[in-house]
């Protein structure tokens, strides 16, 4: 039986969430967290506030960002048990490619995520913003279980999609959304893990 | 070290024959809740898995309060399903050994550890106490003290606790009561447990002076 495992990657993965790290680095944080409380609170839907957060991202030059995306923590644990089942592990995450590169080459698995437009080192535009469920559709005809693990509103899709979806706590409590379409819950990244490879 | 590794608590269901808007597992006696007394007695145990349903985000906290590493099991469907059916959703995918707990069962600490102790080479073992329920399930012992039947109607001296250590019996989600899995499986090892389930409210009063008996240090 061919298994996928799909991870979300911004507090999922990360042990710190991505944008408020990035934000306050690059002196955006009033901006990025007035972004981020209308979207908790369902004021801009998810892609809106992804659009506004690659605008406010795309005067920075992609080396700076990726150099602080280089210094994210990671959960260790999820980490090792993506590195050790590499080929049934993919990350799906709204992210730009460009932006994380540099988590994903620690990670060394399949990744899907958002493409952007890049020239002179700096972000254009958005050719296309990633549909989590759409992803899993996709690989569904290669994959005879797929098991998905993420935190927020970006995974509810992904998780409707699967065949088991577990919902992390790790970083944070995970959305009501998310956690009602779940088949799990767990605060424990070793837990998590001891988990996933029960399924 | 414990010779099991994992554990599972049913705490489900909506415990409608006793009528308290609340999940039992959450009752409490002198301030300890049932679970939090429960999760006391495996603490030992590497890895716990709560089935939840009714009330889902009240026995949430309260576990990971007392056990952040525990992994909770979600039967949305719990109002429509037994607790069989819950019970096979954290049973059938774990394909290790484990101690199963009903989530309204005060259990006498040492008598647990009694329990935990007799499992011989991780051989299956039944929980049994002595017959008290309205509706218990009664055990045939033969004299190994192994089951040889469960049964409804003809009476006898013990019944069956809803504690087990089941080693690759896969419970059957489509049969009602869980002892119908455990049929298949006989002889099974009985071991005697100090118990009380609380399902009416004429448990809860027993309970009520029965718990320092569960609830000593």
């Amino acid at each position: 039986m061919k298994k996928k495992y799909c991870f979300d990657l911004d507090g999922t993965i990360t042990s710190q969430e991505i944008l408020p790290i990035m934000a306050a680095e690059l002196d955006l944080y009033d901006e990025i967290s007035a972004l981020t409380k209308a979207t908790i609170n369902g004021l801009i839907t998810f892609e809106q506030s992804f659009k506004l957060r690659c605008r406010l991202l795309s005067n920075i030059p992609i080396e700076k960002v990726q150099e602080i995306a280089d210094n994210i923590k990671l959960n260790k644990a999820i980490v090792q048990f993506i590195k050790k089942n590499n080929d049934n592990c993919c990350v799906i995450t709204g992210n730009i490619y460009e932006w994380i590169k540099p988590i994903i080459k620690k990670l060394d698995c399949e990744i899907f995520c958002s493409k952007g437009k890049f020239a002179d080192g700096k972000l254009v535009s958005l050719e296309k913003i990633l549909n989590k469920g759409e992803v899993v559709k996709k690989i569904r005809k290669r994959n005879d279980l797929i098991i998905s693990v993420g935190d927020g509103m970006g995974d509810v899709l992904m998780f409707e999609e699967s065949d088991l979806s577990i919902a992390f706590g790790g970083v944070h409590e995970p959305i009501e959304t998310l956690l009602k379409v779940s088949n799990y819950l767990v605060y424990d990244e070793v837990s998590l893990c001891r988990l996933l490879k029960t399924l | 070290m414990s010779i099991v590794k994992n554990a599972i608590i049913s705490a489900a269901g909506m415990g409608t024959r006793l009528g308290l808007n609340m999940p039992k597992c959450l009752l409490k006696f002198n301030g300890i809740s049932i679970i939090e007394h429960q999760l006391n007695l495996l603490k030992d145990i590497d890895s716990v898995r709560v089935i939840v349903g009714f009330m889902e985000e009240d026995v949430i906290r309260e576990v990971k309060f007392f056990r952040k590493d525990a992994i909770f099991v979600r039967n949305p469907d719990y109002q429509k399903t037994s607790n069989t059916y819950s019970i096979s959703l954290a049973n059938n995918n774990l394909r290790e050994p484990h101690i199963l707990l009903d989530g309204d069962l005060l259990i006498n600490k040492k008598s647990f550890n009694d329990f935990v102790n007799s499992i011989h080479k991780k051989n299956s073992l039944v929980g049994i106490t002595k017959a008290s329920t309205d509706d218990a399930v009664y055990v045939k012992l033969n004299k190994k003290n192994s089951i040889t039947s469960f049964s409804r109607k003809n009476k006898s001296e013990y019944e069956w606790s809803g504690i087990a250590f089941l080693n690759g019996i896969t419970i059957n989600k489509k049969k009602p009561y869980l002892y119908q899995t455990l049929e298949n499986h006989l002889p099974l090892q009985a071991k005697y447990i100090e118990c009380s389930e609380i399902d009416t409210a004429d448990d809860l009063k027993r309970a009520q002076h029965l718990w320092p008996r569960y609830f000593t240090k």
